[in-house]
């Protein structure tokens, strides 16, 4: 009994090193690979939702979970696409006639990502404006839903006057993750790009297989 | 010092123990059961049955409140090689009461070994998918691999314990130190943004992407997403420090000394010595509804010497057994074109059946004494004439 105890104390802190065959990286649910037909180069898309529960979704239902693929969008003609990186699904970069730039990003994450409100005062954060209580949500934020996906928008005009800031960001739930559209940049130019911002999001659908 | 002994041997034979300890027993299932709302099925199993003591965290203390399954079932299993030795006298009409009792014993001295030894991985197939490791459901593991050469993998783990502990680990095939600086059992990733707090990371993802520390989930439905930033260590030009998380499927690459790197956190493998191939997942529904019939997996198993080449199915209570490892059919997903199986091992997975099968025949011989007993004593109750 005494052995049988020491020997299950035993591989839980121990390093392994061992030689394998050459091996491919895993891949990527369909849910989170590249989709966006107006992005240049394809991202490298380095997130994924967590795994699903232990035991899979055999035991009580009789509808397996599908791993449909990502959405797709159609841009501005006016906005230059730029190379997505290594964490984004899409990258834009916004232009006015004085040469002033804003940035878009669209970014999925797994999961929630701690909920609107969280991701809404996270968003505040960044261009200096404190939060907000999830009773003042639902005025902060306006809601539609387009191509059966359901949007929460806010426009977040930034509270230091030496450097003015906006944020237009949209954030949809799409299968295993949260989908984020963010614009940011000079106050002046984001604001007048929100008419097209939010045409954009219009323009989010999933992909067909 | 006799009456010491004598007390003692009293004590762990006395029936009242057995009472006492079954009704704890009973109390220690009803509380866990109520505790499984906060902590989920895996949660209280280690909390409150595989553990001696139960612990409960009042105010930021731990206090020890209740014994725990270790504690009940050996305090139980000592009670019962007791009350053999001292009291129990073996004679032929009460064998099968002894048989029932070594197959209850060898039952708990089963479940103590699973608990000890049983390992729990899975295996996620795509169809035409081939993989020769299974991962695990909880354990975690920080896996650097040297990928120069164009043949093989050489590859180094870290457990998560270690990266728990904040440990430094210098493996002897790796040319640095690796040295955990955080690491969070469930985290958030999220964009970096320009008001974001200065990351921990110097070098790859976690320039762009933030881990937040989150309460553990114990949620069926939900998972936990740990994440650590490591630091590799160098005499010279150090690699940097990294963020790997479990939600970053593909590994980061770097070079250092001349040769190509990559580094990832993932769910802790086994490697197996042969390889499954999901040749196709079937799930088979009653004609013309969607009522689930059954569910299959058919794996083709190869081993590299060739030993092995064949075509197995594997189904709900038809698991595939090979290697000290049994594959069960646990789940689906992606319309029907990934198969998940549960793979265990369990060295002492024949005992609860062994246990099974001697109380069955202990008990069955025990009632056929007592029915042929009581059927010769009718028999000469019935024989007697008479008397007129």
């Amino acid at each position: 009994m005494a052995l049988a105890l020491l020997l299950a104390g035993c591989g839980k802190t121990d390093t392994a090193s061992y030689r394998i065959p050459k091996e491919k990286d895993a891949e990527l649910p369909a849910s989170m690979t590249q989709p966006a037909s107006t992005t240049p180069t394809p991202a490298d898309p380095l997130v994924a939702p967590p795994a699903a529960a232990p035991g899979g979704p055999m035991a009580g239902t009789a509808v397996p979970t599908a791993g449909g693929p990502g959405l797709t969008w159609t841009a501005p003609a006016a906005w230059q696409a730029k190379p997505a990186g290594a964490m984004r699904k899409g990258s834009f970069r916004v232009t006015d006639a004085a040469g002033a730039t804003a940035d878009l990003s669209i970014t999925a994450f797994p999961g929630a990502v701690g909920g609107e409100l969280a991701n809404l005062n996270r968003w505040r954060g960044q261009v200096a404006l404190p939060p907000i209580a999830a009773s003042d949500l639902a005025a902060a934020a306006t809601r539609f839903t387009a191509n059966g996906l359901s949007f929460t928008v806010v426009d977040l005009a930034g509270a230091d006057p030496a450097n003015p800031q906006r944020i237009l960001g949209g954030m949809t739930p799409y299968q295993d993750a949260m989908w984020f559209f963010k614009l940011t940049g000079p106050d002046a130019l984001v604001a007048q790009a929100k008419p097209a911002f939010l045409d954009f999001l219009q323009t989010v659908k999933p992909v067909t297989p | 010092m006799k009456t010491l002994l004598r007390d003692l041997r009293d004590f762990f034979v006395s029936l009242k123990l057995t009472v006492a300890l079954l009704v704890f027993g009973m109390l220690l299932v009803f509380a866990a059961t109520l505790d499984q709302t906060n902590l989920g099925i895996w949660g209280i199993q280690q909390k409150w049955f595989r553990t001696f003591i139960v612990w409960q965290e009042v105010r930021g203390i731990s206090l020890p409140i209740f014994p725990g399954g270790y504690f009940i079932g050996g305090l139980l299993l000592l009670n019962l090689l007791a009350a053999h030795i001292a009291r129990f006298k073996f004679t032929w009409r009460k064998a099968g009461i002894f048989l029932t009792h070594l197959g209850l014993i060898l039952l708990l001295v089963g479940e103590l070994l699973s608990g000890l030894w049983q390992e729990d991985f899975h295996l996620r197939l795509n169809e035409g998918d081939t993989k020769n490791y299974a991962e695990s459901y909880r354990d975690n593991e920080v896996a650097l691999t040297d990928i120069t050469d164009p043949q093989f993998d050489d590859v180094v783990t870290i457990p998560e314990a270690l990266l728990e502990r904040h440990a430094s680990v210098q493996h002897p095939k790796l040319p640095f130190r690796v040295v955990a600086k955080a690491y969070y059992p469930n985290s958030l990733l999220q964009m970096r943004g320009p008001a974001s707090p200065p990351s921990l990371a110097t070098t790859g993802l976690g320039l762009e992407v933030v881990a937040a520390p989150q309460p553990m989930t114990y949620k069926t439905n939900e998972a936990n997403l740990p994440s650590t930033y490591v630091e590799l260590v160098a005499p010279d030009a150090s690699p940097g420090t990294f963020l790997l998380s479990t939600g970053l499927v593909a590994p980061q690459r770097f070079d250092y000394g001349g040769r190509s790197w990559k580094i990832t956190l993932r769910p802790k493998r086994i490697y197996e010595p042969f390889s499954l191939t999901l040749v196709k997942f079937s799930h088979d529904r009653y004609a013309g509804t969607d009522i689930p019939k059954n569910f299959s997996s058919r794996i083709k198993l190869t081993t590299p010497d060739g030993r092995d080449d064949r075509e197995v199915l594997v189904y709900m209570n038809n698991p595939l057994r090979y290697a000290g490892l049994t594959f069960y059919q646990a789940g689906f997903e992606n319309n029907d074109r990934t198969t998940i199986l549960q793979v265990v091992r369990n060295p002492s997975w024949l005992l609860p059946y062994v246990a099974c099968a001697m109380m069955t025949v202990g008990l069955v011989a025990q009632f056929g004494i007592h029915l042929v007993a009581f059927v010769q004593k009718r028999r000469a109750k019935l024989s007697v004439p008479a008397v007129a």
